[in-house]
């Protein structure tokens, strides 16, 4: 992979996204890989006309590459719309997060001056982790995520090039975000929007989804219009993505309750004891003596008695594409009227 | 909160994968020396699907199996002792000798036998169900099948009948990877088989088929979800074979060093032991124990199984639905 190959953009289309057991406890979406093959292709035609030059994606055994793939040899045969050059990075894929990973830090290492990251916070999760200062935009793929924009992925597509091709500065196009980092002896690990506590022994399905195995929860950001645990902290208090504090709870018997949609279409009553701000760079301690630790609503942790996970709100977490203020700075700048576009040779 | 696992439950699940491996290993050897009739399927590698599953059934739940079906029925009961008998071809046999590996069933066990029709077990499914459904017994019935069988109208027949009537049904795909010498990711049209419920209007989750807690989780929740009248679910296991397709198959398919590492390091009973003495909770003497145990009761069923007639000439018109 050569790093002289213009003005490049990644993109991460997680194969694994949306199939987890929330599709049998909630009414979370499916989304198919043909969605995003498609969502993929929406991407790349304002890309292409925006004047990016190149676009690296991450290949995978399910399809989406192969479907991304014959569309870019219909749309040259076609030759109706400027696309970048379309190149796989090469890797070995072992099939699971660690794809990703792998991917990720290919494409920062072939230049690549964003990464688009179709999936769900899991999947922005773990990029965010290979390659912690690299501009990420970030798309949904499913209603069950706090993190990506839920959001059509051809404005997605148009603000990237505002931003990769200089036509909106940094300042203006990144927000930087918070994460969460959870200390179990050697093991380091990252949450973009919460780390919950459970009682549950075992990583087991991974969700959570029974209001009665939460016993502790730290959030970077509370907002209550999102779905999932992080709602259970912003019924208390609203918490912004750029304000320099978090929350921890604690849920106990005899608290106060709250109903909060932990899940779609899951309404839970969650009673909580204890609410307190989370200060930037502070070691919490977990109080729980054994269970399991969600990053992000998915367990990954499994601790034992004697083993104390420690947990520290940090403010260095990944920058992310503010696609509206992207948008509407290049509106106001005026580069959006008789813009400079790319357009097909006949 | 779901069926928690308690020190009593994790070692019942140790013992059936344990007994499971044994049983299979074991046949490998013995299948090698030319002593066992007709063919035999292999479930080694696997056995965290079966458990997971079978460990919240009842016993008058019903379960239908694959060619590969030896794991299925040691998860929901059947004696080892008698299946090793009948693999042999011996009147001892859970099914008097006259099955053989692929086709051992147990209706006192609920289990509706081994199947050499790919895909056959949808339907006899759908039909327990239905039975269970009209009798409000608040019994269930689960289909194992495999990536290959996933393709054929009888499957997909099945999940949409299960739907429209509601069933009390659990369809677990075993995606293994390969149908026979065909990989999956070229015979599958969909990227996964659990894409398929969509289209059904069920519930399609995936799991990974060598974590026994991620298989016992969400075969729980889909088994509570059917018994409490909520309709039919697909559980995806991604999951693999450490054997071929049957005994002989010399698996030119499979990447060198595939299975190895697999075994070393996803290995079901591996992750399980890991897991569960982590926290002192079970001690590796107590699963040493379950594998003595499990060990001596393999020996005995194999020596038992040479041992143990075959079924003689008067046996010819027995258990057969026309005798002439």
């Amino acid at each position: 992979m050569v790093k002289s190959g213009g003005i490049t953009v990644g993109v991460i289309a997680n194969p694994a996204s949306g199939r987890d057991i929330r599709r049998l406890t909630a009414k979370a979406s499916v989304f198919s890989m043909s969605e995003k093959a498609n969502m993929v292709q929406r991407l790349l035609g304002p890309l292409g006309t925006f004047a990016v030059d190149r676009v690296l994606m991450m290949p995978d055994a399910t399809g989406i590459a192969a479907a991304v793939l014959r569309a870019v040899q219909a749309n040259e045969a076609q030759g109706r719309t400027v696309w970048p050059r379309v190149e796989f990075v090469t890797q070995e894929l072992v099939g699971g997060a660690v794809d990703s990973q792998t991917a990720a830090r290919l494409m920062q290492d072939a230049g690549a001056k964003l990464i688009v990251v179709l999936g769900g916070d899991g999947t922005h999760r773990v990029v965010a982790a290979a390659v912690p200062d690299m501009p990420l935009a970030t798309l949904s793929t499913g209603t069950n995520n706090v993190f990506p924009d839920w959001r059509e992925a051809t404005v997605t597509g148009i603000a990237t090039a505002l931003y990769v091709t200089g036509s909106v500065g940094a300042d203006i196009a990144l927000q930087r975000n918070k994460r969460l980092c959870v200390q179990l002896g050697e093991r380091t690990e990252t949450a973009l929007v919460d780390v919950c506590v459970t009682r549950l022994t075992h990583v087991g399905a991974r969700a959570i989804w029974e209001p009665d195995t939460i016993a502790e929860l730290y959030v970077a950001f509370a907002e209550p219009d999102a779905i999932g645990l992080s709602s259970i902290a912003a019924m208390f208090q609203l918490i912004a993505r750029d304000e320099p504090r978090g929350a921890y709870l604690r849920c106990a018997p005899n608290g106060r309750q709250v109903l909060a949609a932990i899940a779609p279409g899951v309404l839970e009553r969650i009673v909580v004891d204890h609410f307190e701000n989370m200060v930037p760079g502070v070691t919490y301690p977990v109080r729980t003596k054994r269970g399991s630790i969600a990053l992000d609503g998915e367990r990954e942790i499994e601790f034992h008695h004697g083993q104390v996970p420690q947990i520290s709100l940090m403010l260095n977490g990944p920058p992310t594409l503010n696609v509206t203020a992207t948008l509407a700075a290049a509106v106001n700048s005026g580069v959006m009227v008789d813009p400079v576009v790319r357009s097909v040779v006949r | 909160m779901s069926d928690t696992l308690n020190r009593e439950r994790l070692l019942r699940a140790y013992r059936t994968m344990r007994t499971i491996r044994e049983f299979e290993e074991r046949v490998h050897t013995e299948f090698a020396t030319g002593d066992i009739p007709g063919f035999v399927h292999l479930y080694a590698g696997e056995e965290a699907s079966a458990t997971g599953v079978c460990m919240h059934l009842r016993g008058d739940d019903y379960i239908a199996s694959t060619h590969r079906g030896h794991g299925h029925c040691i998860a929901k009961g059947v004696d080892p002792v008698g299946m090793m008998a009948e693999i042999w071809g011996k009147s001892t046999g859970s099914c008097k000798g006259k099955g053989g590996s692929m086709h051992i069933a147990d209706l006192s066990k609920g289990m509706l036998g081994a199947n050499g029709i790919v895909g056959g077990g949808g339907p006899l499914i759908c039909g327990t169900a239905l039975a269970a459904k009209m009798k409000n017994d608040k019994t269930v019935g689960v289909c194992f099948f495999g990536d290959g069988a996933s393709n054929q109208g009888t499957i997909l027949e099945a999940m949409n009948l299960a739907t429209v009537w509601s069933l009390p049904a659990i369809f677990v795909a075993e995606n293994n990877g390969y149908a026979e010498t065909t990989s999956s990711s070229w015979s599958v049209a969909c990227d996964n088989i659990a894409d398929r419920a969509s289209a059904f209007g069920m519930p399609g989750v995936i799991v990974d088929g060598f974590d026994f807690f991620a298989v016992h989780e969400a075969a729980g929740e889909a088994v509570r979800r059917a018994r409490e009248g909520g309709g039919p679910t697909l559980i995806e296991v991604k999951v693999s074979r450490y054997y071929g397709h049957f005994e002989g198959d010399q698996q030119t398919y499979r990447a060198a060093g595939e299975v190895q590492k697999l075994r070393d390091e996803k290995d079901c009973l591996l992750q399980f032991r890991r897991r569960v003495t982590a926290d002192g909770d079970i001690t590796d003497a107590e699963l040493g124990t379950i594998d003595a145990e499990v060990l001596a009761l393999i020996d005995d069923s194999v020596v038992r199984a040479k041992a143990d007639p075959k079924p003689g000439p008067d046996d010819l018109l027995t258990d057969v639905y026309v005798s002439y």
